[in-house]
């Protein structure tokens, strides 16, 4: 270590022995050396130094304070008042703190001086600023650092002469003995006996933290700063604004400091929870918020805290065990102490609004001790339902997604608690793993933030509180339920389907897979659950783009079913057997996806009768197909039963029946009645529109039909602005290589080319057509569609020899079926006939 | 980009040196052309920008204090003025480039910590390790700069 540089071998040797040493407590410390002396002398005595080396330097506060925060070191030995400054002691948000002693020797006695910002004080205000100092010098308290004297130097600088506490900061003081909990409350009741006393006083603290609060060297509590903060309620000073300027984190800042509102007692209760919170968890209730003071301050207004037993619990584990050892206890015990009534004290004293928490320090105090006492405690927990409520409150613009989620979560623990209840022999563990799932819950509404992802602002459907609700749901159900599997699958399909309903789908699949991996591990197959997970993964899919892959889990899913039905005959088997026949059209195997929706819709016939809303979706799907087979008559006929179904039963207002009106919209436009056609689409879109809301895919894709016929009717510019700022729209939500943006660029690219920009949608074909390729198979005619037009592209170029390979190609494809395709064929052959004429 | 920040606020830097950082950062590398591969990398060189900039701004307001600055009525907080002396600051990072040849990580520890004001979870993140580790390091650091400048003082 002498020459650390020549050295490295040397270094890292006593590095890995500091590592360990500087994990343990003093005491550990010395029989561990102890320990290494007898096998490596030579090391122990180095380690040994430089642990005293340590101890020196931590006094010293070496490299303690940023360069950019220190004052002038030559202010010692100057006078202020009746004292000199000797050292400085320390910084605040307020000024330097200087060690000081009396000038004229009157008495020995080190005492503390604190410089202040003379901008705090002000012209004729030194005064009054000494005159209250006075007055606050009688607040005696055996917990509170007294206040000797206050002034201005005839410098103009003011300051406080206060008592000089010799002690480390409460929650070091605590950390380095490993005091329990249970000790850790009882010095905290000392800290709240101090703060009652100055509340009596109509003394508000308003910026406890743990370096205001001293431990002294006989273990006694002092309180700092009380006198300050008084004074410069007094000289008319706003704290908060002060410490702004610092940039400095508001750790312990109730929401009404964040927000100006008055500041009462509640203020320092508040600080106080969030001190006693870091004192029995070593976490913070607002866990990775306080990593930005931007997003931090955001959070104390508007994000609930952290049960505290969860904050813990998500800590790392080896922070876990530090924390746990910190206290005489290990994790596991930690955790369990940290549940129950010290999360309803805590919780109670976090509240946002002053007038929910702790009517003054004594209640809190009282309950504390209650708490040590095993005495029922005053404070009541928030049930479920009630922190539901709270969380519906706080969001209620577009909720419909998370109610939608939370009602099927808080069945899924009804239904545990219900079905593992019955189960008599088993009771109690059953009662357990209930309530620790809907702790789960009852902790993550607590959390969700709107605001914590920013991203989530700018997605598709969902609402950034619905999706930060998703997202730590998803989170913690993979990492805390893995004890019960059952529940952990089926919750990982619910939030899984959830994200694919809000238009997140890749966000979906792996949640999902999840879920369908610890399903086929856990239950007894068949089972429904995994069949509806295998079905939901198949749909995923198929939206994905990945037909491929959409159809063996469609398959898989359907033979559970059948199998776990008994037959055909059942509304599951038909769920997924319309999917099966979406992904099989996709697949251009239309022959057996008619054969599957065909099948489909005979079970819901019977099963579900004629005038059903599913069996309206079979019939509109079925019209799909017929449309892509040509055979018009008998698409519109499915199009208009699924349409008058879907208006009784669902009403006008409802997607599915604007997606029925939309598409007999299409029939009459390939019929030829394109003023018929646009007046449907329109209403169509504006419904659709209206549901979805702006910024949703759904919106976005709503345009597609109008646009077409608008573009039949030449009317290019209305065409090409309804796609364009829908296209933006979808593919800032799905990603530009989700099929049906694709379709949708395809649909763009055409309406450009036929206002005669068709050199500019060269790249944006050429992708969509590679896109194609990969996932449609070959001879689709899809992949026909984005060969002609980019081969119109290519010609306006005089690119023709690409060009004409490519409308060829796609000649070879097209089929003259009536709509779009027949008019793509024709398009294509006349273009085709202009390149070769040349 | 830090230097041009500030330059615009003038000589009175205060601790936003880690929002200037974040800032810093995001700019980069929202443009084309990324230069830095990563966060990580990025931020262990910006650091040490950033421990040049204090050591070169220390010495200037030094400088300027000796001109007769200096008004002792003044102590304010919210501009704070880098006053461990520049020859300590040099000292001490002399003793990291040292450091350096033996521990890299512990020096990007001091530059992100001391130097730019991050707190250990933050680091901890952005090195990829545990709190508990950064922890560790500082308090190894402090030890090795302490004898360094100690011994040759």
């Amino acid at each position: 270590m002498a020459q650390p540089s020549s050295d490295t071998q040397r270094w890292l040797k006593i590095s890995a022995h500091l590592d360990r040493a500087l994990d343990l407590s003093p005491l550990e410390r010395d029989a561990w050396l102890k320990e290494l002396a007898a096998t490596d002398p030579e090391s122990a005595s180095e380690v040994a130094a430089l642990l005293a080396d340590h101890r020196q330097l931590r006094a010293q506060g070496f490299l303690d304070a940023s360069p950019m925060s220190e004052t002038d070191a030559s202010l010692s030995g100057v006078v202020i008042g009746a004292y000199t400054l000797m050292s400085r002691i320390g910084d605040g948000g307020m000024g330097s703190v200087w060690l000081g002693r009396r000038s004229d020797g009157r008495y020995e006695g080190q005492v503390a001086i604190k410089l202040l910002n003379a901008a705090l004080v002000g012209r004729g205000g030194e005064e009054r600023f000494r005159r209250e100092g006075v007055i606050l010098a009688r607040l005696g308290h055996p917990h509170i650092a007294s206040l000797i004297d206050a002034g201005v130097s005839n410098t103009g600088q003011p300051y406080l002469v206060l008592e000089l506490v010799n002690g480390e900061h409460l929650d070091v003081h605590c950390d380095e003995r490993r005091l329990s909990i249970e000790r850790r409350i009882r010095l905290f009741l000392d800290v709240l006996s101090a703060v009652s006393h100055a509340h009596a006083n109509l003394i508000v603290h308003r910026d406890l933290k743990p370096s205001n609060v001293l431990v002294n060297q006989a273990g006694a509590v002092k309180l700092l700063d009380f006198s300050i903060a008084k004074l410069m309620e007094d000289t008319g000073v706003s704290r908060l604004t002060q410490d702004s300027g610092a940039a400095l984190t508001p750790k312990y800042a109730a929401p009404e400091q964040v927000t100006g509102e008055p500041i009462t007692i509640g203020t320092d209760v508040y600080s106080l929870g969030v001190l006693l919170y870091e004192l029995v968890s070593g976490q913070h209730p607002y866990g990775a918020a306080v990593k930005s003071s931007k997003d931090f301050t955001r959070a104390i207004v508007e994000q609930e805290p952290l049960p505290v037993s969860a904050a813990f619990m998500k800590a790392p584990a080896d922070s876990r065990s530090l924390v746990a050892a910190q206290r005489a206890t290990t994790p596991d015990r930690l955790g369990r102490a940290l549940s129950r009534e010290l999360e309803t004290i805590l919780h109670k004293s976090l509240k946002k609004s002053p007038g929910e928490r702790y009517g003054s320090v004594a209640e809190m105090a009282d309950d504390l001790r209650r708490y040590l006492a095993d005495q029922p405690i005053a404070a009541r927990p928030d049930t479920v339902r009630y922190r539901a409520v709270k969380f519906v409150r706080r969001h209620r613009r577009g909720l419909a997604a998370v109610t939608a989620i939370v009602t099927a979560i808080v069945s899924i623990v009804a239904f545990y608690t219900w079905q593992l209840a019955a189960e008599r022999d088993r009771a109690r563990l059953q009662a357990e793993k209930a309530s620790e799932v809907s702790e789960l819950l009852r902790s993550v509404l607590l959390s969700a933030d709107p605001y914590r992802d920013p991203d989530a602002l700018s997605d598709g459907g969902a609402t950034p509180s619905a999706r930060a609700l998703l997202d730590t749901l998803a989170i913690r159900i993979a990492n805390e339920l893995t004890e019960q599997p059952e529940v952990q699958a089926e919750m990982l399909t619910v939030i899984g389907r959830t994200y694919e309903r809000l238009g997140l789908i890749d966000k979906a699949a792996p949640l999902l897979e999840n879920a369908l991996e610890i399903g086929r591990r856990s239950f007894r197959l068949p089972d429904p659950r995994v069949a509806q997970t295998l079905n939901d993964l198949g749909v995923l899919q198929r939206r994905l783009g990945n037909f491929a892959a959409s159809a063996p889990l469609l398959t898989e899913s359907l033979s559970m079913r059948r199998a776990v039905a008994g037959g055909d005959d059942d509304k599951d088997v038909a769920v997924t057997l319309s999917e099966y026949g979406r992904t099989l059209r996709d697949l251009g195997r239309l022959d057996e996806s008619e054969k599957a929706t065909r099948d489909a819709l005979a079970i819901r016939m019977k099963v579900l009768g004629d005038d059903h809303r599913e069996t309206a979706t079979n019939k509109y799907d079925l019209g799909q197909l017929l449309m892509d087979r040509g055979e018009i008559a008998e698409a519109e006929r499915m199009f208009h039963e699924s349409l008058v179904t879907n208006e009784r039963v669902l009403g006008v207002e409802h997607p599915n029946a604007a997606a029925s009106k939309n598409s007999v919209g299409n029939v009459l436009a390939a019929k030829g009645d394109l003023a018929g056609a646009e007046t449907l689409q329109r209403e169509a879109m504006v419904v659709r529109q209206r549901i979805f809301g702006p910024g949703n895919p759904e919106s976005g894709f709503a345009v597609q039909s109008l646009a077409a016929t608008l573009e039949m009717q030449g009317r290019f510019q209305e065409a090409e602005s309804l796609l364009s700022e829908a296209y933006r729209v979808v593919v800032s939500a799905l990603g530009a290589d989700n099929p049906r943006v694709v379709n949708m660029a395809v649909d763009l690219s055409r309406v450009r080319i036929a206002r005669g920009h068709a050199a500019d949608v060269e790249v944006m074909l050429r992708r969509a057509l590679e896109m194609r390729q990969r996932t449609y198979p070959a001879g689709h005619w899809r992949i026909a569609e984005a060969q002609a037009l980019l081969g119109a592209s290519l010609a306006s170029q005089h690119r023709n020899e690409e060009a004409e390979a490519l409308m060829r190609a796609a000649d070879r494809i097209f089929q003259p079926i009536p709509g779009r395709q027949a008019r793509d064929r024709e398009a294509n052959r006349v273009r085709l006939r202009d390149i070769t004429k040349r | 980009m830090a230097r041009r920040e500030l330059a615009r606020r003038g000589g009175g830097m205060t601790l936003s040196a880690t929002e200037l950082l974040h800032d810093a950062y995001l700019n980069i590398s929202r443009r084309e052309g990324v230069t830095f591969p990563d966060r990580n990398r990025y931020m262990g060189y910006a650091s040490r920008v950033m421990r040049r900039l204090i050591i070169d701004y220390a010495r200037t307001r030094q400088a300027q204090k000796r001109g007769g600055h200096f008004e002792i009525t003044s102590i304010s907080t919210d501009v704070a003025d880098p006053m461990t002396s520049a020859d300590e600051l040099t000292r001490i990072s002399d003793a990291l480039d040292e450091l350096g040849t033996v521990d890299e990580r512990l020096v990007r520890v001091v530059d992100l910590k001391f130097f730019c004001g991050f707190s250990f979870i933050e680091i901890a993140k952005m090195l990829d390790v545990t709190e508990r580790t950064i922890q560790r390091d500082w308090e190894k650091a402090r030890i090795f700069l302490f004898r360094r400048l100690n011994r040759t003082l």
